[in-house]
């Protein structure tokens, strides 16, 4: 046999014993609907926080500013496996949600202090000119910033949100620690029976991957409409 | 119909607005003139405000604006403002811009902004360009879209920032004929401009304002032909 003849034999079985033998590749397919689901839950959380965040930085009261600074301050500050696990096994210590809502709710707060800061720097880049012609045809405070400035806002930090959603997605790869099943610990369950490292590494890599890669494709059909009306 | 009452306008220590008053009346077409950082565009923009007077009153329709618990968005849906810089909403189509307000405000349904948006285009020369963007748009266009948009809340009084400050030459003639138009359908209108021209040709009363002051006020024959203040003199000397 020649050396490629031996490569392809190994190749194979690391293969069949990596994804096949004993279903492993469904611990995989487990774990893609694990991931899929934090995350999900986890960028919605992380939206509504880190607009109730960014209004509270733009706002003019002193105390909401303050909280505001101070949460984007100590997550910023902080390595999220240390979030993750301080708000698993300390916070909900003793609440019995399912596991994945918990670590979701730990990867929504964590990314809620980036997603506030996008959101913040988006309505300041909206030139004060859009505000006061709002005002000066009458619409009120509320109006001109829910019909004038956010809009205009979104499209401008899209990409940068868009950004974070894929980040987020690929830090949810260490809900291990607290003992879920996602696309990482499935690699890695696998890769701890079999004592071969490559393949479930390298099926691991490949569905992020071809996870992000399907966002971010869906992503930018969202921000090409949201640009209509740049089109000259 | 706007009066304004010994109006003062300090940011920080810095006095701009020196004790102004001024009556304007239906139908007037005020051009104010003056050197830049006179305090010109303050002024216009105490009238709307989006300034806030430091000191004084300013009554429109005898009913004082600049006083704690005014609906202050009641106040501007009488007055249109039209700024340099056109600030049309990027995001909106021009029919868009136009019919935001009113719908919105409750003061027509849908149906009736857009016949009216329709109608205000025609009479600004732009009805093809109903659904499309402001960056779509020549500055001049822009501009003739802003004056659309504002009349379209069938305001009382209009008031225009330095409207042709930032478009192009070629571009100025054609705002300005809009306005002309404006002015001969007796519209109120209060002027901030640098087209001494036009102030000639258009305005019913001038006004020179320096150092937060009106220093000359006048038809234009006075003011441009037989001016009384140094100041005024001076001025006229190098923009003429």
């Amino acid at each position: 046999m020649t050396g490629l003849q031996v490569w392809w034999a190994d190749f194979c079985a690391d293969f069949y014993s990596s994804f096949i033998r004993e279903d492993r590749y469904k611990l995989l397919i487990d774990g893609v609907g694990v991931t899929i689901k934090v995350s999900l839950l986890a960028i919605a959380i992380g939206i509504l926080i880190g607009v109730l965040i960014a209004l509270c930085n733009v706002s003019g009261f002193k105390p909401l500013k303050i909280i505001g600074g101070i949460y984007t301050d100590i997550i910023r500050g902080t390595p999220s496996v240390t979030q993750l696990m301080f708000i698993y096994f300390v916070i909900f210590a003793n609440v019995h949600w399912e596991k994945w809502i918990i670590a979701a709710i730990a990867f929504g707060i964590n990314s809620g202090a980036y997603v506030s800061e996008i959101i913040r720097a988006g309505i300041l880049s909206v030139d004060h000119g859009q505000t006061e012609a709002g005002r000066s045809l009458g619409l009120n405070a509320y109006q001109t910033m829910s019909r004038i400035v956010i809009p205009q806002a979104v499209k401008n930090i899209f990409p940068a949100l868009c950004n974070e959603f894929i980040v987020l997605i690929k830090e949810t790869a260490i809900v291990g620690y607290v003992g879920l099943m996602d696309i990482q610990k499935a690699g890695d369950f696998i890769k701890s029976a079999t004592y071969k490292p490559v393949m479930p590494l390298l099926g691991t890599a490949v569905i992020y991957y071809v996870l992000i890669k399907i966002l971010t494709l869906a992503l930018r059909q969202v921000e090409k409409f949201l640009r209509r009306s740049d089109n000259r | 119909m706007i009066k304004v009452k010994n109006l003062h306008k300090k940011f920080g220590d810095l006095t701009v607005l020196d004790g102004i008053d001024e009556h304007i009346e239906q139908g007037e077409v005020v051009v104010i003139i003056g050197p830049s950082g006179s305090g010109k565009s303050t002024f216009l923009r105490c009238l709307n405000l989006l300034e806030k007077a430091t000191d004084g009153e300013i009554y429109v329709d005898d009913e004082r604006i600049n006083a704690p618990k005014v609906n202050v968005n009641r106040v501007r849906q009488k007055m249109g403002m039209v700024f340099q810089q056109f600030n049309l909403f990027p995001h909106l189509t021009i029919m868009d811009n136009i019919t935001l307000a009113p719908v919105l405000l409750k003061k027509m349904t849908k149906e009736e902004a857009v016949r009216r948006g329709q109608e205000l285009l025609e009479r600004v020369n732009l009805a093809e360009k109903a659904d499309a963007y402001p960056a779509q748009l020549s500055g001049g266009q822009k501009q003739r879209v802003a004056i659309a948009r504002a009349l379209a809340m069938n305001p009382e009084i209009m008031l225009f920032d330095e409207p042709t400050s930032a478009l192009d030459p070629e571009m100025v003639g054609e705002v300005l004929d809009v306005m002309k138009d404006l002015a001969r359908s007796g519209m109120t209108m209060v002027i901030v401009t640098h087209e001494m021209g036009f102030a000639r040709e258009v305005a019913s009363r001038v006004l020179f304002i320096d150092q937060g002051k009106v220093m000359e006020s006048g038809t234009p024959e006075q003011v441009f032909g037989n001016p009384q203040n140094e100041r005024t003199k001076l001025f006229l000397s190098k923009v003429l």
